[in-house]
């Protein structure tokens, strides 16, 4: 793999020896000089980055980070040096420039990979720029899931609890006693999961959620069909006026499909004027026929698999624990989250039922 | 600050505002916003008897030239120019209910009257007896237009019909000083049930990025704090569900190639019944279990008057001890968080040594020139207006589940934030939030990383157009809506010497909890540590 990514950062001409274990590659001068081969400018970029950034990382820190043997600080000194001179991410991300760095990068691995390498000195620096961008995302998704399991954990166990308490207090039916529905109201809340009547519940699903579904899905194939991204486009009129928002909520998806290609394709796509822009908000605010019928499509699936789940849960059952974590698969997750939404619907009409 | 906002006071600002803005968002709503000058209600809340006089006749302020009228007095021509821009403006746009002329006047109206509400509760006027018929009337017309328990009606309406609820409340004296999120001003309105709640606290979630932008950015800055510690102790305010520190553990695991991950302590700081906190100790420690992370977790009592005893806390000769004081509303089931309380909290941290100490509240900016309970009145319900903006445009087609949150989640905290304001106003007013109380006391500011930085602005790409995050100094990243700024994270070193005997402590703490939340949670035999 990383022989074939020939290009270095250094002099080429010199006899290398390749040190051991650590895979350092280091001249055989009488004073060796480490070779900065892309994969350990990677792991450099990684570890400054989980340091907070080349103003926060000091040598020292970055080489108990990397923990690459035979690193020295004297070698971690001089290209932190290198790599602040060199033009930083900044601080202040310039959304404009950040993405321009993102589509340069693009256009450029788009023609071929040897090119992507032969340019990699010019482009080194937005290649940092946007690795640190793209190690941020990746830290912020498992962040965003963490989270995300968690409250689903809270929303299960409180569920249980409201199930264990209702049994419990079977005997005062009668009396409308607060924060317990009876097993009815419950039961009623599971069976309403099932059906998809909620229309505006799908359609808040449709604006965000939904949204990385219909994207992944097509991309798993990696060639996302026009359809795909026209979809995208009407029913997120918010995101695509070339703010940024958009090309970060794709990159955080690609990114773990992991997806170069497809990464390619979607954001070659040139993004539409603001008039176009204008009108299709308009529209989409109108009827919002458009999202809600697309969403229906993708959703397909997920409210199918609910159906099971749903019951499951309601009757006590802990299965859902046994979800494949969503750090591996992104759709369960979102399924989670359609949960809540659809409860969020019945709750209301379980309330009337229970104090009717 | 590319959107000149209406606080601008100047109403003629408001004419080039609805230029600037309809680029980007086109939402009724938002066109409602801008037509409102929120700098004006100075002038109309000081002249309000007028505005209660062409209220007590219905004829006047039915007809669509009532409010003109009122605004047309002599003392204030600027008036009529806001006005007829708010008349203007959103015709063609007219894609909501509610941003329609009508729908404009009306809000305004709306917000008139609550001030007027507010303006005769505070102090120096003082005569519930106007506010109770400004209350009645604004019920009337809220009920009017369907929001009379916050469901249906357009979005002003509900968020009016809220504020209502909340100014009803105080005048009845149900909004005790400690009563927090037990201010049960409308029978049922407030007793959610427990699910309920957690739905619409995920949907909040789901929909904006308020509650992960206070809960990331703290993290980030613990994370780089304690990088290479071997223990990390963290001391949690308010713990509340814990929903901040799984993405904490998830990020402690997942530190690539580095030693194997630290152990963690969460020590939460609890008032009285430690029932919640034990379920939230089993929820983070299976969290922690299912990820890997040694973790265990503890409870430290607050005294009998909220006051935090630093000897009460358990500290590991060699750990890295960490405070964390998150006091924006999140779903907390704790009562609200009296000053003193934080204040004894944040000089706790100097007394045990913290290494780090996180800080994320809401953030205060407003000019009025009123003062006490009206100021802040208005303040809040600036700050909810934002909040409900910035929902509305996200999810324009997600009125139920806009609905559902509002009235759960965000209901109790207009109420809480309206009885704080009432009853701090009473007190002398030191603002600025706890940053700039800890600035004095001599906490060193730490510098927000630019990954930290990122991430935010990642998070904020999540969603609708519209928030933003900026710098604000070295140590603070602050969450807006637009021009509103709403929440700040801030991270802080305490001083080395013990902090001065007296500074002064900023006034509001923003905890506000829907109540009842885990009241339903079994007791248990769970034991941590």
């Amino acid at each position: 793999m990383f022989p074939s990514k020939k290009p270095t950062m250094n002099s080429h001409d010199r006899p290398m020896c390749v040190q051991g274990d650590s895979g350092l590659v280091l001249t055989t001068d009488p004073k060796p000089r480490l070779r900065w081969t892309v994969e350990l400018h990677d792991r450099f970029v990684d570890a400054v980055t989980q340091l907070g950034g080349p103003d926060k990382a000091t040598p020292k820190t970055i080489m108990r980070v990397m923990g690459v043997k035979g690193l020295t600080l004297y070698h971690l000194k001089s290209h932190l040096q290198k790599f602040r001179l060199g033009k930083q991410p900044h601080k202040e991300f310039n959304d404009q420039s950040a993405k321009n760095a993102a589509l340069e990068l693009q256009r450029n691995s788009a023609s071929s990979s040897a090119i992507m390498g032969r340019n990699m000195n010019e482009n080194m620096h937005m290649n940092d720029a946007f690795r640190m961008q793209m190690e941020v995302q990746k830290h912020l998704q498992m962040r965003i899931e963490a989270h995300g399991k968690y409250m689903q954990n809270i929303l299960e166990r409180a569920c249980q609890t409201l199930a264990a308490e209702s049994m419990v207090s079977g005997g005062y039916k009668g009396q409308a006693s607060r924060g317990v529905p009876d097993m009815g109201a419950v039961k009623e809340m599971g069976s309403t999961l099932s059906f998809p009547p909620l229309q505006d519940l799908h359609l808040y699903g449709g604006d965000q959620l939904e949204m990385q579904h219909q994207m992944e899905r097509p991309l798993d194939g990696l060639f996302p069909t026009d359809d795909s991204i026209m979809s995208k486009k009407r029913s997120n009129p918010y995101h695509s006026n070339g703010k940024g928002p958009l090309i970060w909520a794709d990159d955080l998806r690609l990114q773990e499909l992991g997806s170069t290609a497809a990464c390619i394709v979607s954001q070659e796509e040139p993004p539409p004027s603001k008039s176009e822009q204008l009108q299709m908000a308009s529209s989409v605010i109108d009827t919002g026929i458009d999202a809600d019928s697309i969403a229906n499509v993708y959703e397909a699936k997920p409210i199918l698999s609910m159906d099971s789940s749903g019951e499951k849960k309601y009757d006590g059952g802990t299965s859902k624990l046994d979800r494949p974590s969503p750090r591996r698969d992104p759709l369960p997750m979102g399924m989670g989250m359609m949960n809540p939404m659809m409860t969020g619907g019945a709750m209301p009409q379980a309330r009337n039922l229970s104090y009717g | 600050m590319e959107v000149a906002m209406e606080e601008a006071v100047a109403p003629s600002g408001c004419s080039s505002t609805t230029t600037t803005m309809d680029d980007d968002f086109i939402c009724a709503w938002n066109d409602w916003n801008s037509a409102v000058d929120w700098g004006s209600f100075s002038s109309v809340a000081d002249d309000f008897h007028e505005l209660i006089e062409s209220m007590m006749c219905p004829d006047v302020v039915d007809s669509p030239d009532g409010l003109m009228s009122v605004s047309q007095t002599p003392s204030y021509n600027s008036s009529p120019s806001s006005m007829a821009t708010s008349a203007d403006t959103p015709a063609e746009e007219d894609v909501v209910a509610g941003g329609s002329h009508d729908g404009d006047e009306k809000g305004l109206r709306l917000v008139h009257l609550l001030v007027a509400a507010a303006e005769a509760l505070a102090v120096p006027h003082k005569s519930p007896e106007l506010a109770r018929v400004i209350l009645v009337r604004l019920k009337e017309l809220v009920s009017q237009a369907g929001a009379g328990a916050g469901v249906g009606g357009t979005s002003i309406e509900r968020l009016s019909a809220h504020f209502t609820d909340a100014l009803q409340g105080l005048l009845d004296g149900s909004t005790s000083a400690h009563c927090g999120g037990r201010n049960s001003f409308r029978d049922g309105h407030l007793h959610h049930h427990t699910s309920d709640v957690l739905t619409a606290f995920q949907l909040l979630q789901d929909m904006s990025p308020y509650i992960k932008f206070g809960h990331f950015t703290a993290n980030q800055a613990i994370l780089e704090e304690t990088l290479g510690d071997r223990r990390i102790h963290i001391i949690d305010y308010d713990i509340a569900e814990g929903v901040q520190w799984a993405s904490l553990l998830q990020a402690l695991v997942s530190r690539p190639g580095g030693p194997p991950p630290p152990h963690l302590r969460i020590t939460a700081v609890t008032r009285g019944g430690s029932r919640a906190m034990r379920e939230t100790g089993r929820l983070l420690a299976a969290f922690a279990a299912s990820v890997g992370q040694p973790f265990s977790f503890s409870q430290c009592r607050l005294d009998a008057d909220e006051q935090f005893r630093p000897a009460g806390v358990k500290v590991v000769k060699g750990e890295t001890l960490v405070m964390n004081c998150v006091l924006h509303p999140t779903m907390n089931n704790t009562r609200s968080g009296s000053a003193s309380s934080v204040d004894s909290f944040l000089r706790g941290a100097v007394e045990l040594g913290a290494k780090v100490v996180t800080l994320v509240e809401e953030e205060e900016q407003e000019q009025y020139e009123e003062r006490g309970f009206v100021r802040r009145f208005m303040g809040e319900l600036h700050r909810y207006s934002a909040v409900w903006d910035s929902l509305e445009a996200g999810f324009p087609m997600q009125g139920k589940a806009r609905g559902m949150v509002e009235r759960v989640i965000l209901a109790p905290r207009i109420a809480g934030a309206v009885s704080r304001a009432y009853r701090d106003s009473k007190e002398e007013e030191t603002d600025g939030g706890w940053g700039k109380w800890m600035a004095v006391m001599g906490f060193g500011r730490v510098r927000i990383s630019c990954f930290n930085h990122c991430q935010a602005k990642l998070l904020l790409g999540l969603f609708n157009d519209g928030y933003r995050v900026e710098e604000d100094g070295s140590n603070k990243l602050v969450l807006g809506w637009k021009s509103r700024r709403l929440l700040s994270a801030s991270v802080w070193k305490p001083p080395l010497s013990p902090p001065p005997p007296c500074p002064p402590s900023p006034i509001r703490v923003g905890i506000v909890t829907p109540d009842g939340l885990t009241a339903s949670f079994e007791d248990s035999d769970f034991v941590s540590d």
